[in-house]
């Protein structure tokens, strides 16, 4: 007779459960039986075209905002290694400001621009900045120079976890600084830069709400617009609400699959990797006869 | 013989504690230089200087008559930028210690980068060299496989095959062996050899006697940051004259 092999099992779990069930259940009858949800109104403005149009502008406005501000923070993270002073200071500066102020605050004083700036003139152009300064530039533009901020620091990090001696390499080559970033030090940093970076994308997505106190057009703002004519407030935030969680949802999982794309070639070790076939060996050409016997037997390490 | 590579009263330090002293060495084309030593002698630093990856507070290195990594006016010496370091070290070659192969690309690439990159030249026309090249490195099936993939013999092969990509005029070795397991390290020595028989001009660190014996043209022995002795590998190995070299010798051999 086989024995039978049980995992332990605190005992103290079950008080968890006896815990658990209970609220669980409580919560789901309150939001069951509690009128005032107004799930028929839920149900009404899900796919209202209002708030599809204001999901298309939030998704629009966080990948926007995040390619600009992933291109600024790998920008800010080569400047702040520099060796030049004054290059490493300036970005040091900027992602001190912008770590350090309100984004919301950020976000109110770009839509006033123009009373600081009424127009500038590039070239003998006249540029009219209240023209320019719209609730959806002023969205992308703080929004995205923020981000640069917090991305500058992530893929510094991801810089310092790629180990010297790959630049040393590359630099023995003759491998000129530009494509030693390139093809050596950010491939191998991103491994450290997804994860985080994944991250910022979700909490992008939900700070993109903030533009709705410029009247940008985003999923909350058209959430707030609807209810304000109907006064179906609560209904009309759980809407928002169960399309950011959709929204989030989606990204979490396409994170996972870009992590797992970013780490195969370090994670692929002779473990994993089927024995190498056999006709691969035989193709082990004789010039260097004596490594021929060795390079199989390695093989099949 | 031609003068190839030419230090002369070189002086390192790393902050407060000096590193080299004063260490003349001349290498000329096709000669292989083995440098032997205790742990902290200088001999890595002294390597790394050559090719400029390690700043010198002063003297003058010389490769090919070029003054490397710095530009001269009078006795002032300026750092030469990036871009015209990285050029001048296209025409040297370095092995490490620990292979440094780029774990993000397979065999291959690691061997192409160079060429492709820096010569700008045609990748399947590079492609076809990384071929002969891996196969005399003896490892004409793993082009495909990563660094991860590999043991470190065969990673420390890929790595001189990467070297060899860009067509060295000499080839600077960081004590290439001492990171394998001691079965893994014939393949390297092996490979190494070739490399001395067909005419490379090698500088070596290393603690591998043996070669040293069989392979060097010459053999300098560093102790504190200076070079001790300098001579065939007979008169150094054999025969050293200073108390140093005899006492380094007898725990080594």
């Amino acid at each position: 007779m086989t024995d039978i092999r049980k995992p332990y099992r605190p005992k103290t779990l079950i008080i968890g459960w006896v815990i658990a069930i209970p609220v669980t259940l409580a919560l789901v009858a309150f939001m069951a039986t509690n009128k005032r949800f107004h799930w028929d109104v839920v149900g009404q403005y899900i796919t209202a075209p209002a708030i599809l149009g204001g999901i298309w502008l939030t998704i629009w406005l966080t990948f926007v905002s995040m390619a600009i501000g992933i291109v600024l923070g790998v920008l800010l993270a080569v400047a702040v290694r520099s060796k030049s002073g004054l290059l490493s200071w300036l970005a040091s500066a900027y992602i001190g400001f912008f770590r350090g102020s309100p984004l919301l605050v950020q976000l109110i004083f770009w839509y006033n621009l123009s009373a600081l700036l009424p127009s500038l003139s590039i070239g003998g152009m006249q540029i009219d900045i209240n023209a320019i300064i719209t609730p959806m530039t002023a969205a992308i533009l703080g929004l995205g120079l923020n981000e640069g901020a917090y991305m500058a620091e992530i893929v510094r990090a991801g810089l310092l976890s790629v180990d010297p001696g790959q630049t040393e390499a590359a630099e023995a080559l003759g491998l000129r600084p530009a494509q030693i970033l390139r093809k050596v030090v950010l491939p191998q940093a991103m491994r450290a830069i997804i994860p985080p970076t994944g991250n910022q994308l979700v909490g992008m997505l939900k700070n993109t709400s903030l533009v709705s106190v410029l009247g940008a057009a985003d999923l909350l703002h058209s959430a707030q617009v609807i209810y304000s004519m109907n006064f179906q407030t609560i209904p009309l935030l759980i809407v928002a609400t169960i399309w950011y969680l959709a929204l989030t949802t989606v990204l979490t999982v396409a994170q996972h699959y870009v992590e797992k794309y970013f780490s195969r070639s370090l994670t692929n070790s002779n473990f994993n990797r089927k024995v190498v076939k056999p006709a691969v060996t035989d193709q082990v050409p004789t010039p260097s006869v004596q490594f021929a016997g060795e390079t199989s037997k390695e093989s099949a390490v | 013989m031609t003068e190839l590579i030419r230090l002369s009263h070189i002086d390192k330090s790393y902050g407060k504690i000096q590193v080299l002293f004063d260490v003349n060495l001349t290498v000329h084309k096709g000669e292989v230089v083995c440098v032997i030593g205790p742990s902290g002698s200088g001999k890595s630093t002294m390597l790394r200087c050559i090719n400029s990856l390690e700043e010198i507070d002063s003297g003058e290195i010389l490769v090919d008559g070029e003054l490397m990594g710095y530009s001269k006016q009078g006795n002032v010496y300026t750092r030469l930028p990036p871009k015209v370091l990285a050029a001048q070290r296209e025409n040297m070659g370095m092995v490490f210690q620990r292979f440094n192969l780029f774990p993000n690309l397979v065999a291959a690439e690691n061997i192409a980068l160079g060429p492709v990159m820096v010569r700008r030249r045609l990748r399947k026309e590079v492609m076809e060299e990384v071929q002969t090249l891996l196969e005399d490195v003896g490892l004409g099936g793993f082009g495909d496989h990563y660094p991860a993939q590999l043991s470190g013999g065969q990673q420390q092969r890929v790595a001189i095959a990467r070297c060899l990509a860009m067509h060295p005029a000499a080839m600077l070795f960081d004590e290439p062996t001492s990171a394998l397991d001691p079965e893994r390290v014939g393949e390297v020595l092996r490979v190494m050899k070739d490399l001395a028989r067909e005419g490379m001009t090698m500088i070596v660190v290393t603690h591998e006697i043996s070669f040293a014996r069989e392979v060097a043209d010459r053999v300098i022995f560093m102790d504190e940051g200076r070079i001790v002795e300098s001579g065939s590998p007979e008169q150094i190995i054999d025969e050293p004259q200073q108390e140093r070299t005899r006492s380094f010798l007898s725990k080594v051999l």
